[in-house]
């Protein structure tokens, strides 16, 4: 399932490596595209340096994830440091993904202030991060959500359909009838704050805005059961308290993708 | 680059000084007593030439002043706080540090790898695998947090032991740190059926002052220690004062009784150690969490309702100034 549509540029001299190329994969599978800069296309860091600026003024990606080495002569190992202020000059509101073991070191953080003098959207990952950690990563840096967000492998929220689906066993996918309106704009808050960054809670007044009346407290918590009901049974599994949408006290409600 | 080799004509100890000069004057004696003899002009000839004695004992005598001044100079700067080389050596270790940081996770990288390319190809094949095969890439996988926060203990260790590494502060987002430890965590969470969440109070919480790579790591062992030692949920709240923040990390788990928590801050205290069994972490998480807290101007606490009392739970509150710059 891959309803996110979007463009990433990665750039490191070992993109060939099972670590990069199974973060490409995860990419993938989440529905973005990635195009590749590396050391066997191109030779030397500053190929790679030159090359990943062309692509990025003619492919104008989304986000970049970059090596900070480029290469294995001295002068390559912090190149990736010398792209990133170009793209920062160049393109200051252009999201970067440092990928580097030296993403604790002191290179960093002068990177790290430097960068947020400029307010660009720069941050660092270990390269030991997990693929799903830096395909998180790349959501919350890119930050516009999709139309369409996929909770787990069986649930997609489609915001231009206004309807949430569901996919069978036999690849279909069928709307969820009972969640609509109000409903659906509940769910799409919640989903979206779970896209952003796992596990927000969304406070009780943001999910209000949504509702009318005297209690609207009350109401919600109405609406909220409402949707785990009609979820569950598209779901063909019932959702208890905390499933798929759970209270947190005096808070407000999050999302949790139900377990596979 | 510092090196250890290299020292200042200045940097040498004064009583170096005077030891090579006795050395020299020695020396100088022995010479002398080559060319010229002056046995001859006691009334009772000596069997060996007396400057030659003298120059011998002072040879030796004045090497080893020199050799003294030395060793005792060595280690007065080693501990104290305010000489230029204990900074060297830091920087030095923490440059040392950093290319074997690099050199380790090389190997790290690569098993990985492999152990990811491992699960891509099960996914594309499709093929059906028993499922000690997926447990033993979940426990090679879970192995990296672990190294991760390891080799960013050592090197937090590193850089609080450089007297002269400062504690500045810069524009910090709270929430996107906490974002970034959630991202981190989640994973691991799923796999071992446990859960985070986490808010911030105000919602829009703005900037402080602070040091995020502090803040992250401070955070990150929190964290990282929750799901090792607490329950199946976690949650991290973050809170705005008028001149401090916080943030609590707190798991659902049985909770940690006073006995213990007197020792959580311990350099290289673990829970195991009361037991008198076998260590399975360093100790230094914590430790170091508070050391940073401090040097941050803030301060790391915990208290724990301990199971079976209902509610049993464990808050770290890590409290922080906000730091507004002056005027």
């Amino acid at each position: 399932m891959s309803p996110r549509s979007g463009n990433i540029l990665v750039v490191d001299d070992e993109a060939t490596s099972a670590i990069v190329r199974a973060v490409c994969r995860r990419l993938e599978d989440e529905g973005w595209s990635t195009r590749v800069v590396s050391k066997e296309e191109h030779g030397s860091a500053d190929d790679m340096l030159w090359a990943a600026l062309e692509e990025i003024e003619e492919s104008l990606p989304d986000g970049v994830i970059l090596d900070v080495r480029l290469g294995e002569y001295r002068d390559d190992h912090f190149k990736g440091l010398d792209l990133l202020k170009r793209i920062v000059a160049d393109r200051p509101h252009l999201p970067v993904l440092m990928f580097t073991q030296y993403s604790h070191g002191v290179e960093r953080d002068t990177v790290a202030r430097s960068a947020l003098q400029v307010e660009a959207p720069v941050e660092f990952i270990d390269k030991l991060a997990s693929p799903e950690e830096v395909a998180l990563r790349i959501r919350r840096l890119v930050g516009a959500e999709p139309e369409t967000i996929a909770i787990g492998s069986r649930i997609v929220l489609d915001a231009d359909a206004g309807a949430v689906l569901i996919k069978y066993s036999d690849g279909q996918l069928a709307a969820v009838n009972d969640v609509r309106g109000r409903r659906f704009e509940i769910l799409r808050e919640l989903a979206q704050a779970w896209y952003r960054s796992p596990g927000n809670v969304v406070p009780f007044d943001r999910l209000e805005r949504y509702l009318e009346g005297d209690d609207t407290r009350a109401s919600l918590r109405v609406r909220i059961r409402e949707i785990k009901v009609a979820m569950g049974r598209a779901l063909e599994q019932p959702l208890g308290a905390n499933d798929f949408i759970v209270s947190v006290r005096d808070r407000g409600y999050r999302l949790l993708p139900p377990r596979e | 680059m510092a090196t250890l080799t290299h020292r200042r004509i200045g940097a040498h100890p004064w009583p170096a000084f005077a030891g090579f000069a006795v050395a020299v004057a020695g020396l100088v004696a022995m010479v002398i007593s080559l060319f010229f003899p002056i046995t001859g002009l006691f009334p009772k000839p000596w069997p060996v030439e007396p400057l030659a004695y003298l120059g011998i004992a002072g040879v030796v005598i004045g090497l080893a002043l020199a050799v003294g001044a030395y060793v005792t100079d060595g280690q007065r700067r080693r501990h104290s706080n305010g000489f230029q080389d204990v900074g060297d050596w830091s920087r030095l270790t923490e440059q040392q540090f950093e290319t074997f940081q690099h050199d380790l996770g090389r190997p790290m990288r690569r098993i990985l790898g492999k152990c990811r390319e491992v699960r891509g190809v099960l996914a594309a094949t499709g093929e059906d695998v028993s499922i000690v095969v997926h447990e033993l890439l979940d426990e090679i996988e879970e192995q990296a947090p672990s190294f991760r926060l390891m080799m960013a203990n050592m090197q937090v260790m590193i850089n609080l032991e450089t007297p002269e590494a400062p504690a500045e502060s810069y524009p910090v987002e709270p929430t996107a740190v906490v974002s970034r430890i959630v991202e981190r965590y989640t994973g691991q969470a799923m796999e071992q059926g446990k859960d985070i969440a986490w808010w911030s109070e105000p919602q829009e919480f703005g900037l402080v002052y602070s040091d995020a790579a502090a803040l992250e790591h401070i955070i990150a062992n929190l964290v990282d220690n929750a799901l090792r030692y607490g329950g199946d949920y976690i949650e991290i709240s973050t809170t705005r004062g008028a001149e401090t923040f916080r943030v609590d990390v707190t798991d659902n788990g049985p909770g940690i009784p006073a006995h213990y928590r007197s020792h959580l801050f311990t350099r290289g205290w673990t829970p195991e150690m009361g037991r008198s069994e076998e260590k399975t972490s360093s100790g230094l998480g914590l430790y170091i969490s508070r050391t940073l807290a401090h040097r941050y101007g803030g301060e790391l606490s915990v208290t724990s309702v301990v199971a079976p009392q209902p509610d049993h739970c464990t808050t770290f509150t890590l409290t922080l100034p906000v730091g507004a710059p002056e005027a």
